[in-house]
């Protein structure tokens, strides 16, 4: 299959130059290709960027590293897109006083964790189960990752946004539990738009809810008796999470 | 059960299934598949349904079988520590190829290089020599996007071989190349049929005469036959059915297996 960037053949060497041929080089042990193939693939490498040799000496593993650089809710643009949100959440708050940071954070970061892995959302899902590095790491780097950033961005947030003040880090533990069912439902249902809807509908039902006993949302994104609920939910979502990415999802049988 | 390919004797076999099934829900996609393969290439063909992905999506550990028991390079799949021991020796190109864009062809080619847990100081040399051999040198800082239908089968089959496997399962491989790759391509096969296992899943009935020590066909999650090419071609004397004498028996071996 391969025709290409093969050294010429003697008879087409300049015979003025004095330089040997394949098969004098083969005779001295050296082999082209091999030496090809070193060139070109240096020449063609890519350059591993900081935030990657980073991740592979955490992980301890270039290809997980290399995994979570894919992923799809971390480009750029993604990002752009959540921090411009909560922007917007971080002016309307102090325009109106209500505080939307902590009602935006668990929104972002549960629909970056649904879109962070699985069918239709990785394109070369299909290979990548049939890879050395499963993709339940895959998928718990990538959640963690995502998790991470989201909280970083929210926090940043919530910082700025004056009014909300009172209530900074009280979103972090629905956000832990909401990202956490997105999570758990995306995967189930190898359907990241399914893990979406039923992460802010649950948000959507505990912030109204809340709301109708307080009569205010700042009480109501404050996680308060609501504590155990959410830390119960968490982990009884990421355990089923872990099951679901055991084996096939949909499918009869697992990988025990 | 008899052993196909080059190896002479159980000694040899790598990859071994017994009574194997897949269930999903209530289709039985494979109803008691027996396989005893030694190194070399073998031809899987079979009309759409036959249950050939299937197959392959198992032998690749994508799907664990519903019954059935399965040895592959002398692991046991079943076993998570085995499981990526025999993940780092496979190459597997699935019959839709889900790629990342903005990827170029050296990037996706290495991502999956090291997804198998190459080592690190391996994987430029092999990226190349992958690249090398589906004939792709001169667009391999090209994005996937850019390349044509053909192409991407290619990076494909060069992110398969990357790791030079000693398993490697391609399902439909020449869709979209032309008749000068596909010659190309049956090289290449061969090559890895040399020292490892290759299975490849095929309508071409012509690739399977050209570059497969034996072959097997399936209909309906069975095998109802395994053989060597010529001996489907004798099976298909005085079969009206067929273009080619190898297309001719592959037609009566189905039509007596649904007799």
């Amino acid at each position: 299959m391969a025709h290409h960037n093969q050294p010429p053949p003697a008879s087409r060497q300049d015979p003025r130059l004095d330089v040997p041929s394949r098969s004098d080089l083969a005779r001295l042990g050296v082999d082209l290709d091999r030496v090809w193939s070193g060139v070109a693939g240096e020449v063609w490498a890519r350059r591993i960027g900081p935030v990657e040799r980073f991740a592979a000496r955490l992980l301890r593993a270039p290809g997980l590293a290399r995994a979570l650089t894919a992923t799809p809710s971390l480009v750029l643009s993604w990002l752009m897109a959540s921090a411009t949100v909560l922007a917007l959440g971080v002016v309307t708050s102090r325009v109106t006083g209500i505080p939307w940071v902590p009602v935006l954070a668990p929104a972002l970061a549960a629909a970056g964790i649904a879109y962070a892995y699985g069918p239709g959302v990785d394109p070369a899902f299909e290979l990548s189960q049939s890879m050395a590095i499963s993709d339940r790491m895959v998928l718990l780097s990538r959640g963690l990752a995502v998790f991470v950033i989201n909280a970083g961005l929210g926090l940043l947030a919530s910082l700025v946004a004056a009014p909300a003040r009172g209530v900074t880090f009280a979103w972090l533990v629905p956000m832990t539990a909401i990202a956490a069912l997105a999570l758990a439902i995306a995967t189930l249902t190898r359907s990241p738009g399914t893990g979406v809807s039923a992460a802010l509908g649950a948000w959507m039902a505990i912030i109204l809810a809340r709301a109708a006993e307080t009569r205010e949302i700042a009480s109501a994104v404050d996680p308060g008796p609501l504590i155990p609920l959410y830390l119960v939910g968490t982990l009884g979502c990421i355990a089923l999470a872990l099951l679901a990415t055991g084996g096939t999802r949909n499918e009869v049988a697992r990988w025990p | 059960m008899a052993v196909a390919g080059k190896g002479n004797g159980n000694a040899n076999v790598s990859v071994r299934a017994r009574s194997l099934t897949q269930r999903f829900g209530r289709t039985d996609a494979l109803k008691g598949v027996d396989l005893a393969l030694a190194p070399g290439v073998f031809g899987l063909l079979g009309p759409n349904g036959a249950g050939k992905t299937t197959l392959l999506r198992t032998l690749a550990t994508i799907i664990p079988p519903s019954g059935g028991t399965l040895r592959l390079l002398g692991l046991d799949p079943t076993q998570s520590d085995q499981r990526r021991q025999l993940r780092r020796r496979l190459g597997y190109l699935p019959q839709s190829l889900g790629y990342y864009p903005n990827f170029t062809v050296a990037e996706f080619v290495e991502y999956f290089a090291l997804l198998k847990e190459m080592p690190s100081s391996d994987v430029n040399r092999a990226v190349a020599h992958a690249i090398e051999r589906v004939g792709l040198s001169d667009r391999a800082r090209s994005k996937l996007k850019t390349l044509s239908g053909g192409m991407v089968r290619r990076v494909g089959i060069a992110q398969a071989v990357v790791n030079e496997p000693d398993l490697l399962l391609l399902d439909e491989p020449t869709a979209g190349l032309d008749p000068e790759q596909r010659v190309g391509f049956r090289t290449l096969l061969r090559e890895i049929g040399e020292h490892g296992v290759v299975i490849v899943s095929t309508h071409l009935v012509e690739d399977v005469a050209a570059a497969c020590s034996t072959v097997a066909l399936m209909d309906a999650g069975r095998i109802v036959f395994q053989g060597t090419p010529d001996h489907l071609t004798s099976l298909g004397t005085g079969h009206a059915v067929g273009d080619s004498p190898l297309e001719r028996g592959y037609s009566r071996v189905l039509a007596e297996a649904r007799a």
